[in-house]
C-alpha cells in the first residue's frame, strides 16, 4: 500500500495543507476532546429510541407475537422487512473495505472505517430480528447445530433460515475481525498519545499490543489481504442467502430465480445510501471535510447508480415475467398490476418513486457532486429499500394462492417501536463509536498523503504558490 | 448407694482458687444483663458493631426468608380412585348412546367420555342420527361456568327440600282456589314427560301445558293438523327426490327442525346414478340457496305470490295472484316438477298456514312420494295461538302459577314486556333452566336443570323412532330434572328414572328390552298411516293472498347456523364459528343487497388491518324499534329483502365477550315483516374471516361442472390434469419429481376425500375439530384481525359473473387482456345472484410439503402414514412454515390462549377445561399448530385392532371431521387398503387436488362439484 504516482489530472483524495501530524490531530480530536452539545442531543434521542425499542421487545417477549400486527396469513411483515433492510445496509462496509481493497481503490481509505462500523452495527440490528420474531425466542438456540440431550434432534439443513444463521454469524465475525485488524495501528496511535492512565490502559488493550515494528506492518498488510479475500465472497453470499428465504419458497412473487443477484445489488445500493447518509452528517460534525471530499461522494454515487440500475432492471423483469406467465396466480405479486392497483398501491409506488425515479437524478454531475443532494437522495433510497422489502414480504403474503386467504397487515405501535428502537440502538452505537474510535483509518490515509494529498501533489507538480 | 462421682463442668475447676468458679458457685442462677444497661448507654451502643442499618438488614433478611419459606408450590389435586368404577379405565374412552333434545336441536348422538367426562359428541349412525354444529358444541355448554349452581328463591340460594315444600304448598293452595296452573315448555317431544304432566294435572286442578317454540313452526303444524289431523310436521324423503322446489325454505338449515342434509345429499349421488334438481326461490342467501342448482332471487312478498303462481302452473288452475320477477323460473320449475311427477316435492318456509296448505296441495296434486306423512316429525310443537292466549291471561292476572321449562320467553318473545308484567301478577312463578337466564331472573323460583348429558329422558323425534337420553356424567351442580320435580310435586316418591323405565317398558318398548334400547339409544316404532282430508286451496289461496304484506323493505328473521335459537350463546365455539355465507362470527347483522345498501349509504370498507367495518341501522317494525343493527352487504340478497338472525343480543348468564349482537326476537312478530330502515352511521367492527369473496380467476382451486358435462363430457375438459414441461414434453405434474419417492406401499397411508357436491357448508366438522383437537377460541377482536385458530375452515366463494361455469369460461378467455378493470371484475362478486361454492380446507398433508423444508429446527416433518406432523414442543415459532404453505392452514399461537384472563373463554376456567381432550396436548404460546389428521384417533384405531388381535376393518379409520359430516362429504381412510372407500375416491374421475400444479402431492383429495343444470 505504498504511495504510487498519481496523475495530476486526478483529484486529490486529501484536501488542504495537511501534514502527517495534522491528520493525527484531526482524527483524535473527537476522542481526546469533549463532546459538544449536538452530540449529547443526538445521543439522548438515540438512547430514548433505543430504550423504547427495548421496552417494545420486552412487551413482545412477555405477551407474545400477537403484540405485532401479524395474522394467520401474513406471518412476517415488519420483522423480516427490518431484518433484510438492516442486513442490506450492512453490505456496503464489507464491499468498501474488502472488494475495493482488492481492487486497490484508494478512495475507500477515508470511508472504510465508518462503513464497516456501520456494517457491524447494522448486522447487530439485523440479527436481533430473527431472534425476537420467534414465538419462543428462549428456545432460539435450537437453530444452532449443538450436540444435545433432546434425543436425536438436529437442525434442518434444508431450511434457508438455518443458512441465514450461518451466513449472518459468519459475516458478523469476519467483518468484526477485519474491522478490528484495521483499527489496531490507529488504536495504538491513540494509546501512545493518551495521557490519562485509564484511557491508556483501555486503548492498550484494544490495540492488542501493537508495537509499530516493520514486522507488525508486514503482518498487518498480509492479514488485511487475506481477510479481504475471505470477506469478498461474503459480500455475495450473505444477501444471496437472505434472498433464498424467499426464492426457495413457493409463494408467487417470492419463488424467483432472479432474487440472489437482485438482492445483492439491492443490498449494496442500500448500503452505500446509508454510508452517504452517515458520512454526510459525520464529515460536517467532526470536521472531516478534507478527508471525505466531493470525490468520495461522487464515487459512491456512481456505485449507487450502477447497483440502482441493476435493481431497476430486476424490478422490470419481475414485472414482465409475472405478466408473461399468464398465470392468474402471478397477478398480484409485488411487481404486478394487481399490486400497483391494489390496497398496497401506495407501497408499490413508494418503491418505484424512491428506488427508481429519485436516484436517476444522479445522472446529473452537479447533483452527484453535491453534498446536500446526495444526502437527500440517500435518504430516499433508504426509504425505498425499506419499502422494497416490505412490498416483497407483505404484498406477496397478503395475496396468497387461495383468494380466501387474502388479507392485509397493519403495524401496531410495537412493530413501529421495535423498528425505531433498532434505529436508536444503531445510532447509540454509532455515536459512541464516533467519540471513541478513530473514524478514519488514519494509518492508511497517511500512506496516500504523498501520492494523493492535495498539498503534496501541488508541491510535486510544481504548482505550489506559497 | 449414692454415687460420689463428680462431674466436671470445666477445666477451670481444677484451679481451686479460681475466682470464676467461686463467683459461679455464689451465683448459680445468673441473671441476664438488663437491656437498659446497654441500650440506655449511648457509649456502649455506639461502640457496638451491630449498627441500626445492620439490624434492619437482618430483619429484612429474616422476613424475606420467612415469607419465602411460607410459599408453597402449586398443588394440583389429583386423586386416584379408591374404588375404580368398572367401566372407567384412564386413557380409554367410553361411548354412550344418548339423545339431545333441547327444544331446538334434536339428534341421536354418541357421547364419548374420557375418565368420566363427556368430551365429544358423535352422531349415532345406527339411529340415523346426524349432528350439526350446535349439537357438536353442546358438550362445551355442559361445562359452562355460568350455569346455575343451585336452586334460588327470589334471588337467594335455597335447598331443594325447602323449594319443593314451598312450591307444593303453594300449588295446593292455588289448585284449591281454582286458579290456573300453566306449564310452559319448549318442544319436549318426550312421551314420558307428557305422561308425567298428565299425572301432574290429575293431582292439581286447572293444569294446562302450553308448548312454545322460540322460532315457531306453528303455521306448518297448523296446516298439517288441519289436513292430517295430527299436530306434527311432514317429513320428506329427499333421498328419492328428482326435483325439489323450495320457496323460502332453508331446509338444509333449521327449517322445521332441520336434519335433512343427509337425505338431500343421498339424493344427489352421481355414483348411485341419481341426482335431484333443486330449485330455490328465496330472498336471503341461505345455506340451502347456496347448495341449490338454480337459485331465483325473490323478496318475501314475491315468494308468496310465486307460491300461488307455482300452484297455478302445476295444476293449470287460475287462482288470483300477482306477477313476480320469478314467473319464468316458476314456469320452468312447474315443468320440472311435472316431469318428475311423484318424485317431485315442493316445500315452503313461508310462515303462514295457508301457504303451507298450498304447498301440501301441490305435493298432493303431484302424488309426491317424497312428502312423507307417515313418519312424521315431532321436533316442533309450539302453538302460537295458545302462547298468545297465555300472554293475554298472564297480563290480565288470570294465571295462578306459571312453570317454565326448556324455554326462555323473556328473551325470545317480542312481547316480552307483557310477559314480564304478567309474571308480576302471577302468584307462583317457577323457572327451570340450566342457566340463570333472562326468564329465570324474573321468576320467584329459579331452579337449575341438568344438561342433557347429566339427565335421563326419552325423545320421540319421528313417528318411527323412540330414543333415550342417559346421563354420561354425575351432575356438576346441585340441579334436579324438571321431571323429578314434577314427580315430587305430584306427591310421587319414585325417581324420574324409575318412572321413565317403567313408562318405556309398559307403553313403548314391547318385547325389546330396556337395556338394549338404552345401549342402542333408540328403538324403532311402527308409525301409523295418517289419512288426509281435502284441502280447500281456493279459500286458502285467497286468505293467503289477502294477508301478503309488501313494502320497500321486507325483513326475514332466520336462525343462524352457529347460534340457532340462541340458547347456547355462552358457548365460545359457536360464537367463533363463522357463518357459512358471510363468514362473520361473534355477531348478527342485517343482511342487505348491494343495491339497497348503495341507496341507503351502507358500505363495508376493508380496514388496513384486514378487518371489515360497517354502519348501524335502526329497524322499525310495527312501531317497535331495534337500534344499532350493523349492516353487512350480502351478494345475492334480493333487493328489498333484509335478513337478521336470531340468537344474539342475550344479556344474562353470558361472559362479557359473548355480549354481542342484537336481539332479533324483539321484532319477531311472525313471518316476514315490512320494516323501515334508517342509516344511523357509526362504525361497527365485524369479525369476518374472508375478505376476498371470489376465486379471482383461479378456477383450479374450486372445480365445478354440470351434471350434463359429467355424464357425457370428457373428464379432461372439466377436470384437467395439471402438466409441467419435462424435457420439453408436457408431463403430468405427479410424474415429475426431483427426488426418488419414498416407498409408501407398506403400512397405512391416510387420505381424506372431500366431496364438494355434497358439502353443504354446515360447519359441523369445524366444531367437531375444535372439540377433538382442543383448538383454542381467540375472541372477536382476534378473529377480526385474522388470527382465528380454526384448523379446519370452510372457504366460501361467490362467482364474479353468473354461474361458475360461465364465470370460468369468461375469465379464462380474458387473461390475455390484463387490466385493472379486469381485476376489479374478477375480484368483485356478482351482486344480483352469484352462485356459491364451499370448500372445507384443512392441512392438505402434502407428501412434498413446503412447510417441512423451511423449518430451521425440523419441528414439522413427514409421518410414515402420510401425515404432515407438527412437533409442538420443538417449534420455536419462526412462522416460516405458515408463510410457505400455499393453503394457509397453519395457525400460530399469538398469545397464550389458556389460563389467560385476556382470553376468558372455556380454557380459562376449571369447568371449561374439563372439555379438553386428554389425548391432545394444549399448545403453548409461540408455537405453530394445524390439522394433524386426528393422529390420536388413527393411532387409537390401530392400537385397538392390535389389542383385539384383528386386522383393521374396512373404513374403520375416522377423523373428527369425517365422523361429524352428516352428508358423507368428508371421507377418511387408508389408500393402502383397497377396500377403503377413499382408495376409490382418490382415483375417481372427479378427484383433483388443490393447487396440484405446485407439485405438493397432497393427501387430501377434492371431488369436483356438480350442479344439475338440466332444465326440463
Amino acid at each position: 500500500m505504498s504511495s504510487h504516482y498519481e496523475a495530476p489530472i486526478r483529484e486529490p483524495l486529501v484536501l488542504g495543507e495537511k501534514s502527517y501530524h495534522d491528520i493525527t490531530m484531526d482524527i483524535v480530536k473527537p476522542i481526546e476532546g469533549k463532546a459538544n452539545k449536538n452530540w449529547y442531543v443526538a445521543f439522548t434521542i438515540a438512547l430514548v429510541a433505543f430504550l423504547w425499542g427495548l421496552g417494545c421487545i420486552a412487551y413482545t417477549i412477555s405477551t407474545g407475537i400477537g403484540a405485532w400486527g401479524l395474522n394467520k396469513n401474513i406471518g412476517w411483515a415488519w420483522d423480516i422487512t427490518n431484518f433484510v433492510w438492516w442486513v442490506g445496509i450492512g453490505h456496503a462496509g464489507t464491499l468498501i473495505s474488502a472488494v475495493l481493497l482488492l481492487f486497490r481503490q484508494k478512495w475507500r481509505m477515508a470511508i472504510n472505517r465508518s462503513a464497516e462500523a456501520m456494517t457491524i452495527f447494522a448486522v447487530f440490528q439485523a440479527g436481533l430480528f430473527p431472534i425476537i420474531h420467534m414465538g419462543r425466542p428462549w428456545n432460539g438456540y435450537w437453530v444452532l447445530p449443538i450436540p444435545n440431550q433432546f434425543g436425536s434432534l438436529w437442525v434442518n439443513f434444508n431450511s434457508p433460515l438455518l443458512w441465514d444463521v450461518f451466513a449472518i454469524s459468519t459475516y458478523l465475525s469476519v467483518s468484526l475481525v477485519f474491522w478490528w485488524t484495521g483499527l489496531l495501528p490507529d488504536f495504538a496511535m491513540i494509546r501512545d498519545r493518551a495521557v490519562k492512565p485509564f484511557q491508556k490502559k483501555i486503548y492498550a488493550l484494544l490495540s492488542f499490543g501493537w508495537s509499530g515494528r516493520a514486522k507488525d506492518w508486514q503482518r498487518f498488510e498480509e492479514v488485511s489481504l487475506v481477510l479481504a479475500g475471505l470477506a469478498t465472497p461474503l459480500v455475495l453470499s450473505v444477501h444471496t442467502i437472505v434472498s433464498m428465504d424467499f426464492a426457495t419458497s413457493i409463494n408467487p412473487g417470492w419463488h424467483s430465480t432472479i432474487f440472489p443477484p437482485y438482492f445483492v445489488a439491492g443490498a449494496i445500493f442500500s448500503g452505500f445510501a446509508m454510508v452517504q447518509t452517515l458520512l454526510g452528517v459525520m464529515r460536517k460534525v467532526t470536521n472531516l471535510e478534507n478527508y471525505i471530499t466531493r470525490l468520495h461522494i461522487e464515487y459512491m454515487n456512481i456505485v449507487i447508480m450502477v447497483t440502482g440500475g441493476i435493481v431497476a432492471v430486476a424490478y422490470a423483469s419481475e414485472f414482465f415475467i409475472a405478466w408473461y406467465t399468464g398465470s392468474p396466480y402471478e397477478n398480484y405479486t409485488y411487481m404486478s398490476i394487481g399490486a400497483a392497483t391494489g390496497p398496497y398501491g401506495w407501497a408499490f409506488w413508494s418503491l418505484i418513486l424512491f428506488n427508481i425515479a429519485i436516484p436517476q437524478l444522479l445522472w446529473i454531475k452537479k447533483f452527484r457532486r453535491s453534498f446536500i443532494v446526495s444526502f437527500l437522495i440517500s435518504i430516499a433510497i433508504n426509504i425505498g429499500m425499506w419499502f422494497e422489502r416490505f412490498d416483497i414480504i407483505a404484498i406477496v403474503l397478503s395475496k396468497g394462492h387461495l383468494p380466501s386467504t387474502w388479507t392485509r397487515f397493519e403495524p401496531t405501535f410495537v412493530d413501529v417501536g421495535i423498528f425505531v428502537g433498532t434505529i436508536g440502538f444503531f445510532f447509540v452505537l454509532f455515536l459512541l463509536y464516533a467519540r471513541t474510535f478513530p473514524v478514519i483509518a488514519q494509518a492508511e490515509v497517511k500512506t496516500i498523503m504523498k501520492s494523493s494529498g492535495e498539498h503534496y501533489k501541488q508541491l510535486r507538480d510544481g504548482k505550489n504558490e506559497h | 448407694m449414692a454415687s460420689n462421682k463428680k462431674y466436671w463442668k470445666s477445666v477451670e475447676e481444677l484451679n481451686e482458687n479460681s475466682s470464676i468458679v467461686a463467683s459461679l458457685e455464689q451465683n448459680e442462677f445468673n441473671e441476664g444483663q438488663a437491656p437498659e444497661s446497654f441500650l440506655g448507654d449511648k457509649e456502649t451502643l455506639e461502640a457496638s458493631s451491630t449498627t441500626r442499618r445492620d439490624f434492619l438488614k437482618y430483619v429484612g433478611f429474616t422476613t424475606v426468608a420467612a415469607s419465602l419459606a411460607a410459599c408453597e408450590g402449586p398443588v394440583i389435586k389429583s386423586i386416584p380412585y379408591v374404588v375404580k368404577p368398572e367401566e372407567v379405565t384412564p386413557g380409554i374412552a367410553n361411548y354412550y348412546a344418548s339423545t339431545i333434545a333441547d327444544g331446538f336441536d334434536f339428534a341421536n348422538v354418541l357421547v364419548k367420555t374420557k375418565e368420566g367426562r363427556p368430551v365429544f359428541i358423535l352422531p349415532n349412525k345406527e339411529a340415523k342420527g346426524t349432528t350439526n354444529a350446535r349439537v357438536n358444541a353442546s358438550v362445551l355448554s355442559l361445562y359452562d361456568s355460568l350455569r346455575l349452581r343451585g336452586p334460588k328463591v327470589k334471588g337467594n340460594t335455597a335447598s331443594w327440600s325447602d323449594v319443593n315444600g314451598k312450591i307444593t304448598a303453594q300449588l295446593e293452595t292455588l289448585s284449591n282456589a281454582g286458579e290456573k296452573i300453566v306449564i310452559l315448555t319448549g318442544t319436549l317431544a318426550s312421551p314420558s314427560t307428557d305422561a308425567l304432566i298428565a299425572d301432574f294435572a290429575k293431582k292439581y286442578n286447572n293444569v294446562s301445558h302450553v308448548v312454545y317454540d322460540a322460532i315457531s313452526e306453528s303455521a306448518a303444524l297448523d296446516a298439517f293438523q288441519e289436513v292430517y289431523g295430527e299436530r306434527a310436521l311432514a317429513n320428506y324423503k329427499l333421498e328419492d327426490a328428482k326435483t325439489i322446489v323450495s320457496i323460502g325454505a332453508d331446509f338444509l338449515g333449521d327449517w322445521q327442525g332441520g336434519g335433512f342434509e343427509a337425505a338431500y345429499a343421498a339424493g344427489r349421488d352421481v355414483k348411485a346414478g341419481k341426482f335431484s334438481r333443486h330449485i330455490q326461490f328465496e330472498g336471503n342467501y341461505s345455506l340451502t340457496g347456496a347448495n341449490a342448482d338454480k337459485r331465483v332471487v325473490l323478496k318475501p312478498s314475491e315468494q308468496a305470490y310465486a307460491l300461488i303462481n307455482l300452484y297455478n302452473a302445476v295444476t293449470g288452475q287460475n287462482l288470483a295472484s300477482k306477477k313476480t320477477p320469478g314467473d319464468a323460473a316458476i314456469k320452468q320449475a312447474a315443468a320440472q316438477l311435472k316431469k318428475s311427477g311423484s318424485k317431485a316435492v315442493v316445500i315452503t318456509g313461508i310462515q303462514d298456514k295457508n301457504a303451507q296448505l298450498i304447498a301440501l296441495a301441490i305435493n298432493n296434486y303431484l302424488n309426491s312420494e317424497i312428502l312423507d306423512t307417515t313418519n312424521v316429525k315431532y321436533v316442533r310443537g309450539g302453538n302460537d295461538a295458545e302462547v298468545s292466549t297465555l300472554i293475554a291471561e298472564l297480563k290480565a292476572g288470570k294465571v295462578g302459577a306459571l312453570i317454565t321449562y326448556n324455554t326462555n320467553p323473556v328473551y325470545t318473545l317480542a312481547k316480552s314486556a307483557d310477559f314480564k308484567a304478567g309474571l308480576k301478577k302471577t302468584k307462583l312463578t317457577v323457572g327451570f333452566s340450566s342457566k340463570e337466564d333472562e326468564t329465570l331472573n324474573e321468576m320467584q323460583f329459579a331452579l337449575p336443570t341438568p344438561s342433557y348429558l347429566e339427565a335421563w329422558g326419552d325423545v320421540k323425534m319421528t313417528a318411527s323412532q323412540y330414543s333415550l337420553t342417559q346421563p354420561t356424567i354425575k351432575p356438576l351442580f346441585d340441579s334436579k330434572q324438571f321431571q323429578d320435580c314434577l314427580l315430587a310435586w305430584s306427591g310421587q316418591t319414585t325417581s324420574y328414572y324409575d318412572y321413565l323405565s317403567a313408562y318405556a317398558k309398559s307403553d313403548v318398548l314391547g318385547d325389546k328390552s330396556w337395556n338394549t334400547t338404552l345401549h342402542d339409544g333408540f328403538a324403532p316404532l311402527s308409525a301409523t298411516v295418517l289419512s288426509a282430508s281435502d284441502i280447500d286451496v281456493t279459500a286458502a289461496a285467497s286468505a293467503f293472498k289477502s294477508g301478503i304484506k309488501s313494502g320497500a323493505f321486507e325483513l326475514t328473521l332466520y336462525s343462524s347456523v352457529a347460534m340457532g335459537d340462541g340458547q347456547q350463546a355462552n358457548n365460545p365455539w359457536l360464537q367463533e364459528l363463522p357463518d357459512p355465507l358471510t363468514r362473520a362470527s361473534w355477531d348478527n347483522y342485517l343482511l342487505m343487497s348491494k343495491a339497497d345498501a348503495d341507496e341507503l349509504g351502507f358500505s363495508n370498507p376493508i380496514k388496513d388491518n384486514g378487518a371489515i367495518n360497517g354502519q348501524y341501522a335502526t329497524l322499525t317494525v310495527n312501531g317497535v324499534k331495534l337500534e344499532n343493527v350493523p349492516v353487512l352487504i350480502q351478494p345475492g340478497q334480493a333487493k328489498g329483502s333484509l335478513g337478521l338472525s336470531y340468537g344474539y343480543g342475550k344479556t344474562k348468564a353470558l361472559k362479557e365477550e359473548m355480549l354481542v349482537g342484537v336481539n332479533a326476537y324483539s321484532i319477531a312478530f311472525g313471518g316476514s315483516q315490512v320494516v323501515s330502515v334508517e342509516n344511523t352511521g357509526g362504525d361497527h367492527l365485524f369479525a369476518c374471516e374472508q375478505l376476498q369473496h371470489t376465486i379471482a380467476g383461479r378456477h383450479d382451486i374450486l372445480r365445478e361442472t354440470s351434471l350434463e358435462q359429467y355424464q357425457h363430457g370428457h373428464a379432461e375438459e372439466w377436470n384437467p390434469r395439471p402438466e409441467v414441461s419435462l424435457k420439453h414434453q408436457e408431463t403430468d405434474v405427479n410424474k415429475v419429481d426431483l427426488w426418488e419417492d419414498h416407498d409408501r406401499s407398506i403400512g397405512h397411508h391416510f387420505n381424506l376425500s372431500i366431496d364438494l357436491t355434497s358439502c353443504t357448508g354446515c360447519g359441523s366438522c369445524v366444531i367437531a375439530c375444535h372439540a377433538e383437537n382442543n383448538v383454542p377460541v381467540v375472541g372477536k377482536h382476534e378473529v377480526r384481525v385474522g388470527r382465528d385458530m380454526h384448523w379446519l375452515r370452510i372457504d366460501r366463494y361467490y362467482t364474479s359473473e353468473g354461474d361458475a361455469i360461465t364465470d370460468n369460461k369468461k375469465t379464462n378467455s380474458a387473461s390475455s387482456e390484463d387490466s385493472a378493470e379486469l381485476y376489479q371484475k374478477l375480484e368483485t362478486p356478482e351482486a344480483i345472484n352469484p352462485q356459491v361454492a364451499f370448500q372445507p380446507l384443512m392441512c392438505q398433508h402434502c407428501n412434498h410439503a413446503p412447510c417441512e423444508t423451511v423449518c430451521p429446527v425440523a419441528a414439522t416433518s413427514h409421518g410414515r402414514q402420510g401425515q404432515n406432523q407438527m412437533a409442538y414442543n420443538r417449534c420455536v415459532g419462526t412462522r416460516y412454515c405458515a408463510n410457505n404453505c400455499p393453503y394457509r392452514v397453519r395457525r400460530f399461537n399469538w398469545f397464550k390462549y389458556n389460563s389467560n384472563d385476556e382470553f376468558d373463554f372455556h380454557m380459562n376456567d376449571d369447568f371449561g377445561k374439563m372439555v379438553l381432550n386428554p389425548d391432545v396436548v394444549v399448545r403453548s404460546r409461540g408455537v405453530m399448530e394445524k390439522c394433524s389428521m386426528c393422529i390420536q384417533m388413527t393411532q387409537a384405531t390401530i392400537l385397538n385392532a392390535k389389542n383385539e388381535g384383528r386386522a383393521i376393518d374396512v373404513n374403520e379409520f375416522t377423523t373428527a371431521c369425517s365422523s361429524a359430516c352428516a352428508t358423507g362429504s368428508i371421507k377418511f381412510g387408508d389408500i393402502n387398503s383397497p377396500e377403503d372407500e377413499v382408495t376409490e375416491l382418490r382415483k375417481d374421475k372427479r378427484a383433483y387436488r388443490l393447487l396440484e400444479f405446485i407439485g405438493t402431492d397432497n393427501n387430501v383429495v377434492y371431488q369436483t362439484k356438480i350442479r344439475n343444470t338440466n332444465e326440463a
